[in-house]
C-alpha cells in the first residue's frame, strides 16, 4: 500500500505519534487507510498482494483476517476527497472491487513525516490536521469525550509550527464547522481527567490560548 | 455498525450542528458562551452576592456569558493578587458545584 498520498489514519495514529511511538493509549482492534480518490485506482491495483486478509462479505471497504491469521487485526479503507471537508458531504464512492466511504473531515489530514518502525515504513498525517479533524467529528458521549482526551493528548507534542497550521486549518472552515470546534474546545477545557488518558487539565492555558486566537467578535 | 451507518450519523449530527450554530445567540448558545468564559479561567470563584457586588465595585470586569442561563450566572473578573475571604474554590468543570454556583469570581491565565 506505499502509494503517495495513502495515510495510516485512526485511533492507533496518536499512540504512534507520541514520542518513540510510546502508544500509551487504548485503542479500537483495526487499522483505518485513508485512500485519496486520487489514488483509488492504484490502490486497487494492489489489493492482490495483500496476503492474510480477505475482503469482509459484510463490508467489501473492510478487510479481515482469513481463518489461518489470528495474529492480524482488520484493515479499513476510507476514501479522503479534498474537495469536501463538511461530515455533512461524506459519500459512498461505488466500486466493484474496493467501494469506498468518502468522510469529508478526512481532508483535513496530509501527509506528516512517515514513521519507520523495524523497518516498515508507516505513511502518518500530521497531527495538526489530525486534531482539528477529531474537533470537527462532532461526536457525543464517552465516545466524543474520548476523543477530545486524543486532542490533549496531540496537543502536548505539538511545537509552534504545528500549532500554526492547527490555526490556519481552523481558519480555513466554513462558519459552522469553526463554532462546532470553539465548542469542543470548551468542552475539552472542561473535562475530568480519566484513567490511562492525557489530562485535559494540563492543556488548558493552550485551549484557552486557541480559544482566544479563535474568538469571532 | 457499518460504514453506510457511519456517514448517516455523521450527516445526522451535522443537522444537528446546524441547528446548533443558528441557535448561538439563542437559549442553546448560551452554554456555549458560559463554557468559553469557563475556559478562558485558570480559577474560579464561588462568591456571595454581596462579595460579588463588591467585586464589581472595586473595578472588576464583569462578563455577561453567564447572563443566558436561567438562573442567570453573575461573573466577574478578578486579579490573582485579589483576597476573596469566604469565597469557595471551585474545580474547573461543569460539576453539580460550578452550575449551584449563581455569583462567580474568575481568574484569567496569566498569558492571556
Amino acid at each position: 500500500m506505499r502509494v503517495p498520498g495513502v495515510l495510516v489514519i485512526g485511533s492507533e495514529v496518536p499512540n504512534l505519534l507520541e514520542p518513540g511511538a510510546a502508544a500509551t493509549l487504548v485503542v479500537s482492534q483495526d487499522v483505518d487507510l485513508a485512500i485519496p480518490v486520487a489514488s483509488h485506482h492504484s490502490v486497487k491495483e494492489r489489493l492482490a498482494e495483500i496476503t492474510g486478509l480477505v475482503q469482509s462479505d459484510d463490508e467489501p471497504s473492510v478487510w479481515v483476517p482469513d481463518s489461518s491469521r489470528t495474529d492480524l487485526i482488520e484493515l479499513n479503507f476510507l476514501g479522503l476527497d479534498p474537495s469536501i471537508v463538511d461530515p455533512m458531504d461524506s459519500y459512498e464512492r461505488p466500486d466493484d472491487l474496493l467501494p469506498l466511504m468518502v468522510f469529508g473531515p478526512l481532508s483535513l489530514l496530509s501527509p506528516g513525516p512517515p514513521l519507520e518502525i523495524d523497518g516498515l515504513v508507516i505513511p502518518l498525517p500530521r497531527a495538526s490536521g489530525l486534531v482539528v479533524e477529531k474537533l470537527i467529528s462532532d461526536r457525543s458521549g464517552e465516545k466524543g469525550d474520548r476523543d477530545l482526551l486524543v486532542v490533549a493528548g496531540l496537543l502536548a507534542h505539538m511545537r509552534g509550527q504545528d500549532l500554526t497550521h492547527v490555526i490556519q486549518l481552523i481558519r480555513g472552515l466554513g462558519v459552522e464547522l469553526r463554532h462546532a470546534v470553539r465548542s469542543n474546545l470548551t468542552i475539552l477545557s472542561l473535562l475530568e481527567p480519566r484513567a490511562s488518558m492525557p489530562d485535559p487539565r494540563s492543556m488548558r492555558t493552550l485551549v484557552a490560548e486557541l480559544l482566544d486566537q479563535l474568538e469571532e467578535r | 455498525m457499518t460504514n453506510a451507518q457511519r456517514i448517516r450519523e455523521m450527516q445526522a449530527r451535522g443537522r444537528i450542528r446546524r441547528w446548533e450554530y443558528r441557535q448561538r445567540n439563542l437559549a442553546h448558545g448560551a452554554w456555549l458562551r458560559f463554557r468559553t468564559a469557563l475556559a478562558h479561567a485558570e480559577r474560579a470563584f464561588h462568591v456571595s452576592p454581596e462579595l460579588y457586588e463588591s467585586l464589581v465595585a472595586s473595578g472588576g470586569n464583569v462578563d455577561e456569558r453567564g447572563a443566558g442561563l436561567q438562573p442567570p450566572r453573575r461573573i466577574v473578573w478578578i486579579t490573582s493578587t485579589q483576597v476573596l475571604d469566604g469565597a469557595h474554590e471551585l474545580v474547573l468543570r461543569l460539576d453539580a458545584a460550578m452550575l449551584a454556583a449563581e455569583h462567580l469570581a474568575l481568574v484569567p491565565f496569566a498569558r492571556l
